[in-house]
């Protein structure tokens, strides 16, 4: 029964593909003489209908659930619509797969160089022949390899005050939705896109693994900030981040103080915040966002940004006032 | 008739497997015999099909980018040549079975071994250079890495093992490498997106499928002259000797056809149309009855009856199948990897 329904679901990403392909992407690159990018991106192409698809079911799945059982209540949805956008730009991995295919070729060139001089490269699926490099076991080292640097990669968002300005704008979000996730400054998404497409190409992730992986985790971190009481148990949320874990987070003095303080960075798993004793297990539910955007006397209701283009300025604003302060 | 595959449960283990292979056994080479072996190049992995029933009978992991596949000269093993993986598996021709790996062959996208079994050749299409491996009748030991132009991706040898012949995809070039001294001897170009390479007999001249144009180009290698381009269709892309002394096939990977070129004119003879999308690795059965074919763009593998050709037969396999081989094959005329 699940066997056939994945079997119609592939049936039918493929089909379309496929006449995508044929009737509209292929005879385009013929005419203009794309055509040694003909396999290359009637592969991509099947992870772009699948990033149309991961919105689709996230809408489907996740939204009726804010509906019904909201972890925090709200007035109106104003504030969730521009995380909307947001989640478009960055779900079709436009600039994850874009870092990918610009940095293959040098490491393509190093890799050669590498070889023609006797140096061993990094396959951390080679590293047992016949085992790790199965399909299924080497998805799931690289996705544990790639969580334990986001972690890191996390920590230092909030560590580095410059780095924090960028961050902020996903921490500024105070109405916290399935939308959340995507809201970064685009210098912050495409600085982790780089680092994640070089580690990846280092550690020897091949291109349609990297484009799973990314799905993966796009979908699973949408789910993290979902406002709605979805409760993972004691046990699941010890193995995958869980929407009240990941709300901790994002909870006011509680999940973090700028870049002062702060717990739960885990970005899948919370794993690493257990290892590193950055995990806080509370659940209750804390007003989200950051200090200073409260009103006074707890903070001096900073401003943010409402739209894209003011969120994106903000954050450049704030970074120049950080590093040429005033006299 | 469609052969689906289980997405979850391999059949792999299936009691009925488990009892084919049982027999497969005691019968050694008649059972085994009937394997089509398909490269799912997007998937790391290889499909198995039965070729009296069409059935897709196993599905066994692969390292990543399986492109190409190529016998070895005693025909004791196949070579999968895993691109991104940087490594070849020796399996059993019949029954797609590991026998042993081969790590640290950089990005083996085409393979191919000269007519005198001396040279074992890889084009790096990703790396954009072809490696030039010693062979000993069992083991490859580098002679030379040669950094070459824009992705080379085929290879054909001349009959007396002296040069191999590379396309470069994207720098629209045809190549020829001295094997004894290991040296690019020269390069010509022959227009867009060069890709399959067949050599006809008497290695008089090498037809080139140019993926980016709608023919094949007649090269004089030895003149280093395009003399002749045969209209086939959009996407010309790869070959397959017909083993009747006068044809050989070419995939059109745009058009979606696949064109019978008469070799000794050098003439289209005809088309055989109403297939799937994107046409492009071959082979035929030793009765010549049956041109088995892979669809990169449609996830399936065709069977074409050679004798009214039609497309009688498609069979469900993974993302972006690509080489194919049965060991039952007619004999591939001309050194061609395939």
């Amino acid at each position: 029964m699940i066997n056939e329904a994945i079997n119609a679901l592939e049936d039918g990403i493929a089909s379309l593909q496929t006449l995508l392909y044929v009737d509209a992407v292929q005879p385009l690159l013929y005419r203009l003489g794309l055509m040694g990018y003909d396999e290359d991106t009637y592969d991509a192409l099947y992870w772009v209908i699948v990033g149309v698809l991961q919105i689709v079911v996230m809408y489907v799945v996740l939204r009726p659930l804010e509906a019904w059982f909201p972890a925090e209540s709200w007035q109106d949805r104003k504030a969730t619509r521009v995380d909307v956008l947001y989640t478009w730009i960055a779900k079709l991995g436009v600039f994850n797969v874009t870092f990918f295919f610009l940095l293959q070729p040098g490491f393509d060139r190093l890799q050669s160089l590498m070889a023609i001089h006797s140096v061993p490269d990094i396959q951390f699926d080679g590293l047992w022949p016949g085992v790790t490099d199965g399909p299924l076991v080497s998805f799931l080292i690289y996705l544990v390899a790639l969580d334990f640097a986001g972690y890191w990669y996390h920590r230092w968002q909030h560590r580095f005050g410059v780095w924090w300005e960028l961050h902020a704008v996903h921490h500024s979000q105070r109405q916290m939705s399935l939308w959340t996730d995507d809201r970064n400054h685009v210098l912050d998404t495409m600085i982790q896109a780089a680092f994640f497409a070089a580690l990846s190409l280092f550690i020897g992730v091949e291109p349609g693994q990297y484009v799973v992986l990314v799905a993966v985790g796009n979908l699973l971190q949408s789910v993290q900030h979902v406002n709605a009481r979805v409760r993972f148990g004691r046990v699941l949320e010890r193995v995958l981040v869980s929407p009240s874990f990941h709300r901790r987070h994002h909870a006011i003095g509680y999940g973090h103080e700028g870049t002062r303080y702060g717990c739960n960075f885990g970005v899948l798993l919370p794993w690493w915040d257990m290892l590193f004793k950055t995990a806080s297990w509370n659940s209750a539910q804390e007003p989200t966002g950051i200090r200073d955007q409260l009103p006074p006397p707890q903070g001096r209701s900073r401003d943010y940004g409402d739209g894209w283009w003011h969120q994106q300025a903000a954050a450049i604003a704030r970074i120049s006032r950080r590093l040429f302060p005033a006299r | 008739m469609t052969t689906r595959r289980s997405f979850l449960c391999s059949p792999r283990r299936s009691l009925c497997a488990l009892l084919l292979y049982g027999f497969a056994g005691i019968a050694g080479s008649a059972f085994a015999a009937d394997r089509v072996i398909v490269l799912d190049s997007a998937e790391a992995q290889l499909t198995l099909i039965d070729q009296a029933t069409h059935k897709v009978v196993d599905t066994l992991p692969t390292g990543k980018e399986p492109h190409h596949l190529m016998i070895t000269p005693d025909h004791e093993s196949l070579i999968v040549a895993n691109s991104v993986s940087n490594s070849l598996m020796f399996i059993d021709p019949r029954t797609g079975q590991l026998q042993r790996r081969m790590e640290g062959v950089d990005d083996p996208y085409q393979l191919g071994f000269s007519p005198d079994h001396r040279w074992f050749v890889t084009a790096a299409l990703r790396l954009n250079r072809v490696d030039i491996y010693r062979y000993d009748g069992h083991n490859m030991t580098v002679a030379k890495r040669i950094p070459i132009g824009k992705t080379p991706s085929h290879l054909d040898f001349s009959s007396d093992g002296k040069t191999v012949f590379v396309t470069l995809q994207d720098s629209g070039e045809l190549a020829a490498i001295d094997l004894a001294t290991q040296t690019i001897a020269w390069r010509m170009p022959v227009g867009n997106a060069p890709a399959g390479l067949w050599m006809t007999p008497g290695d008089q001249y090498l037809l080139v499928g140019m993926t980016g144009e709608d023919d094949v180009a007649v090269v004089d290698w030895r003149k280093r002259q395009v003399v002749k381009r045969i209209p086939t269709g959009r996407g010309a892309h790869n070959f397959r000797s017909l083993d009747d002394g006068r044809h050989v096939a070419a995939s059109n990977r745009v058009s979606n056809t696949i064109s019978i070129i008469d070799y000794i004119d050098l003439t289209k003879t005809r088309d055989i149309t109403g297939l799937l999308p994107g046409p492009d690795d071959m082979e035929l059965t030793a009765d010549r009855k049956f041109l088995w074919v892979t669809f990169r763009f449609a996830r399936h593998v065709g069977v074409i009856d050679m004798n009214t050709y039609t497309l009688v037969d498609t069979i469900r396999v993974g993302r972006s199948p690509h080489g194919i081989y049965f060991s039952n094959r007619a004999p591939v005329l001309g050194p061609n990897p395939d």
